[in-house]
């Protein structure tokens, strides 16, 4: 008996998937364009910034010559609400603890990055922003030449930040719609377009689309378009196609008469006395 | 034993630092590694230990390495365009490639702007990319020239070089060009008078220099002091300067 629900146990929780975020409600109808942002966005993991990771797969103990594996654990992060209106090139705040003296107790401390305002200029916008930035995103935007190139080039998990990924978005629509921007210096704007297009072949129009939206306008957005679709249709009009359609069948030039005259009075009415009595209508 | 001392006075060293203020990313690492978990398992459970973090590296106290910018425009004081710079991370982003003087160097841009470059290399428009600075410093200047209240004297060149060199500006003797008229003294009169010269600068760029004319002697034939006297207008000297010498703008 008991082997027999072992067994069966076994067998079940192999076929037993866990519920993911995209398999429950509205959810499951998410397009798997937004599945592959959000698995850009929040699955991946960033670079490593706020530490040193070890090389290697495997490593010997000093003392005891003892084969260890390498495992790299990231330290822990935090988002505040802030970090959404920046674009901190990776840096966040970090909560933890500094041991000051050996005989002393540890002390909570939080390491905050320094951060400042600064002017980024985008070419494909044509446009320059404020925005609050460290000094590890000036150096990003200069090694990757430009703020444009900076934020296409980086993946949704090291730009993190709402602001750069919907800037990011903006950049990718605008470019697909071919830099209407520049329409002003039509050379301008072949030139930015043929330095920027290389980014557009990793992104269909659907995944630019979907690219840069939070969990909770994602599903949004499947509820509007959804409503969108399956919007009702007044019973009164399929009423009205049906017994046109009927009179129709019954007898065509007996009725073709009285269905303009139907047609005719009914709009004049809907127009002149939309709230009219029942039998005047 | 020697590993902990050494852990223990680079921790000193790290503690002296946070006492300040740092600009920099903050590089940490883990006091206490956490222990090892399964392949693709679960991670082990974190204890406070675990977050107990050391200060690696400073970035602030790393030397960046600078980066090169080419100019796309003529920046006074600085250089003219497709010129290459080499400037730290900060300054060539926000003094040279959000204004739009500069873009970066690269493969593509090096092409673009350096056969603008040899193109336009005869028109330049400065003698030399400091012209322009020494021109502006000129004539906002305001050249006290001091003579002897006692004894008698002719305004030579000689004492305008004089006076340039303790305003701060060396100027050869051959550069200056005097006014038309002999200026004699010593004439209380002169004091309240003013005129300008004229330098030219490589050769090239002229600027005229306001002039005033202070005599100078000392216990009780001393003149008075005046404050703010450089502020004051007064009246030109020549009659044929004293239109350009009201366009000049004197200092406020």
């Amino acid at each position: 008996m008991a082997s027999r629900i072992q067994a069966t146990v076994r067998q079940l929780s192999k076929s037993y998937k866990k519920k993911t975020k995209f398999d429950i409600g509205i959810a499951t109808e998410l397009p798997a364009a937004y599945k592959k942002f959000w698995h850009e966005w929040k699955v991946l993991k960033p670079a490593a910034v706020h530490f040193v990771p070890q090389e290697g797969k495997w490593k010997r103990d000093e003392i005891t010559g003892e084969t260890l594996p390498i495992q790299n654990i990231p330290i822990p992060l935090k988002y505040p609400a802030e970090f959404h209106e920046g674009i901190w090139g990776g840096e966040a705040v970090i909560k933890g603890f500094q041991k000051r003296d050996n005989r002393r107790r540890r002390v909570p401390h939080y390491w905050v990055p320094v951060l400042k305002r600064t002017v980024v200029r985008s070419e494909v916008l044509n446009t320059n922003l404020s925005v609050t930035v460290t000094d590890r995103t000036i150096r990003l935007i200069n090694d990757h030449y430009g703020f444009d190139h900076y934020l296409l080039k980086t993946p949704a998990c090291d730009l993190k930040s709402m602001l750069a990924l919907k800037l990011k978005k903006q950049i990718l629509t605008e470019l697909m719609n071919g830099c209407h921007r520049h329409a002003h210096d039509p050379q301008k704007q072949k030139e930015i377009y043929e330095e920027y297009k290389t980014y557009l072949s990793s992104y269909t129009p659907e995944e630019i689309e979907w690219y840069g939206l939070s969990w909770y306008e994602a599903l949004h957005k499947v509820a509007a378009q959804k409503e969108a679709a399956n919007k009702p249709v007044p019973l009164k009009n399929i009423y009205r196609k049906n017994l046109v359609e009927k009179l129709k069948a019954a007898g065509i030039e007996e009725h073709k008469t009285a269905t303009d005259e139907l047609s005719t009075t009914t709009s004049w009415l809907s127009k002149m006395n939309p709230f009219g009595k029942k039998d005047e209508a | 034993m020697l590993s902990s001392t050494n852990l223990y006075k680079s921790f000193n060293i790290v503690q002296n630092v946070l006492l300040q203020q740092t600009r920099n990313t903050f590089v940490l690492k883990r006091r206490y590694p956490p222990p090892l978990h399964k392949k693709n398992g679960k991670l082990p459970k974190m204890k406070a230990r675990h977050f107990i973090y050391d200060l690696v590296q400073d970035t602030n106290v790393v030397k960046q390495p600078h980066i090169s910018v080419i100019l796309k425009t003529f920046v006074q004081g600085v250089g003219k365009e497709g010129d290459v710079l080499t400037l730290s991370h900060n300054v060539a982003y926000k003094d040279y490639i959000v204004p739009g003087l500069a873009v970066y160097h690269r493969p593509e841009n090096a092409e673009k702007y350096q056969q603008k470059d040899q193109n336009t290399l005869e028109e330049a428009e400065f003698s030399s990319p400091y012209a322009q600075r020494t021109m502006g410093c000129l004539s906002r200047l305001v050249l006290q020239i001091t003579m002897n209240k006692l004894e008698p004297w002719i305004l030579e060149k000689w004492h305008v070089r004089v006076s340039f060199r303790k305003a701060g500006f060396v100027v050869p003797e051959e550069a200056i060009e005097m006014p038309s008229i002999v200026i004699k003294g010593p004439d209380l009169s002169l004091q309240e008078k003013e005129f300008y010269v004229t330098v030219t600068i490589n050769k090239t760029e002229k600027v005229n220099v306001r002039c005033r004319i202070h005599h100078w002697a000392t216990g009780l034939d001393r003149l008075e002091w005046s404050e703010f006297h450089w502020k004051k207008p007064l009246e030109a000297l020549i009659p044929e300067q004293a239109e350009v010498l009201e366009k000049m703008p004197l200092p406020t």
